[in-house]
């Protein structure tokens, strides 16, 4: 392939796919403050100042296959710094949008359609999910201070509904001793859902909209269905 | 993202149900008294991480960041804690955010977390408090590499916790 003539050819530039940016890549002095501050920066070629640039040039081929994509953790600090505020999140969240779904490394698209289909990322059975709360809560219940603990399921008119990291169920279910306890001691009138359980949202890490509208959506059905009051902040 | 989706798709439904975030709810506690933490639990030197959703974030988001309520929560429980530097605002990212713990590229995450590990080192710290379920994961996955094994890494609310008395 040859790079020097796409880089030259303005005409490349798609300004229509970009129009709906809250920034146009034009804005950027190229003044390296981004780069210079950016964790990432040089590992595996990424460099936010280089995606800018690419963008700008209208590489977007290169960007949509571009795995150090994946390396930014969208953290903003750049934004921050940005003497021309440009929102870099923002575009690296764009361009993986546009991203084929299926050529998405790792877990966080497959892992967003087993979300979909059963619920939860790990695609346990609103049972089985049910029946490894019920095990914590039991394991609490044993500790001296917590005799009588439950874990609160589907409870209507709840005062605040807590969803569950996808994380902690499988592999560190000791980690959600914690909050539960806390949210005990405190006296609240909490609970948690049996279907549809999580919180947090693969669908904004890998800029599938129409999936992360969805799973908002079933907290909001939770709130309304079970008539709770308020909603713990998911991450 | 709950949050930006909920005002973005379902605004309406904003009007049905309050909303709180982990610090503010654990602040609510201690302020109503119906925990009551306790300094004497812990006394070797502690930091607080500012994650990036719920500061830097949230402020470019939603025009408040949650810098205060963590620290006034950190001054209940322990004595001795420090900043690390630069923090808040301008805080340097953990490396586990935006997905990256799903990924498969474990050796560049880790990477990615030395400035992290260097500033936690730079404050002498024995104990690491976070909110966020990423930082959590990032910075217990990564301490062994940079030889900080014994870095004792915690949820807020763990903290809270472990210094009431039961």
């Amino acid at each position: 392939m040859n790079k020097s003539s796409k880089i030259i050819d303005p005409g490349r530039s798609d300004r229509l796919r970009f129009a709906a940016w809250p920034h146009s890549p034009d804005d950027c002095l190229a003044c390296g403050l981004c780069s210079s501050l950016c964790p990432a920066s040089g590992i595996d070629g990424f460099d936010p100042r280089k995606v800018l640039r690419m963008v700008e040039l209208g590489r977007i081929e290169e960007l949509v296959e571009a795995r150090w994509l994946w390396l930014c953790t969208m953290c903003s600090k750049c934004v921050v710094y940005c003497p021309m505020q440009i929102n870099i999140s923002d575009i690296v969240r764009s361009i993986r949008t546009l991203w084929d779904r299926e050529k998405i490394p790792g877990d966080l698209h497959t892992g967003l359609v087993r979300a979909l289909k059963t619920g939860n990322v790990n695609a346990l059975s609103s049972q089985e999910f049910v029946s490894r709360m019920q095990a914590i809560a039991d394991e609490i219940a044993a500790e001296p201070g917590f005799e009588g603990f439950t874990v609160p399921i589907d409870k209507e008119g709840a005062n605040l509904l807590l969803t569950v990291h996808n994380k902690l169920v499988l592999r560190f279910p000791q980690d959600m001793k914690h909050l539960w306890k806390v949210l005990y001691l405190a006296n609240e009138d909490w609970t948690i859902t049996s279907e549809n359980p999580e919180g947090s949202n693969w669908g904004y890490f890998n800029g599938d909209d129409p999936a992360a509208k969805i799973l908002v959506g079933r907290i909001v059905d939770h709130m309304k269905n079970l008539k709770i009051k308020n909603l713990l902040w998911p991450e | 993202m709950t949050r930006s989706g909920l005002r973005k798709w379902y605004p309406e439904s904003l009007r049905t149900f309050g909303t709180i975030s982990v610090p503010e709810l654990l602040v609510k506690y201690i302020k109503e008294e119906r925990i009551k933490p306790e300094k004497s639990r812990f006394q070797g030197l502690a930091t607080y991480h500012d994650p990036c959703n719920f500061g830097r974030k949230s402020e470019m988001e939603f025009g408040r960041g949650f810098y205060d309520e963590p620290r006034w929560i950190m001054d209940r429980c322990l004595e001795n804690w420090v900043e690390l530097y630069p923090n808040k605002k301008y805080q340097t990212c953990c490396g586990g955010g935006g997905g990256t713990l799903t990924t498969p590229y474990d050796r560049e995450r880790t990477f990615y977390g030395r400035k992290k590990m260097e500033q936690i080192r730079a404050a002498g710290a024995q104990m690491f408090v976070t909110l966020c379920h990423a930082c959590h994961g990032q910075v217990n996955d990564i301490k062994k590499t940079y030889g900080m094994e014994d870095l004792d890494v915690k949820y807020l609310w763990e903290l809270v916790l472990e210094c009431l008395q039961i």
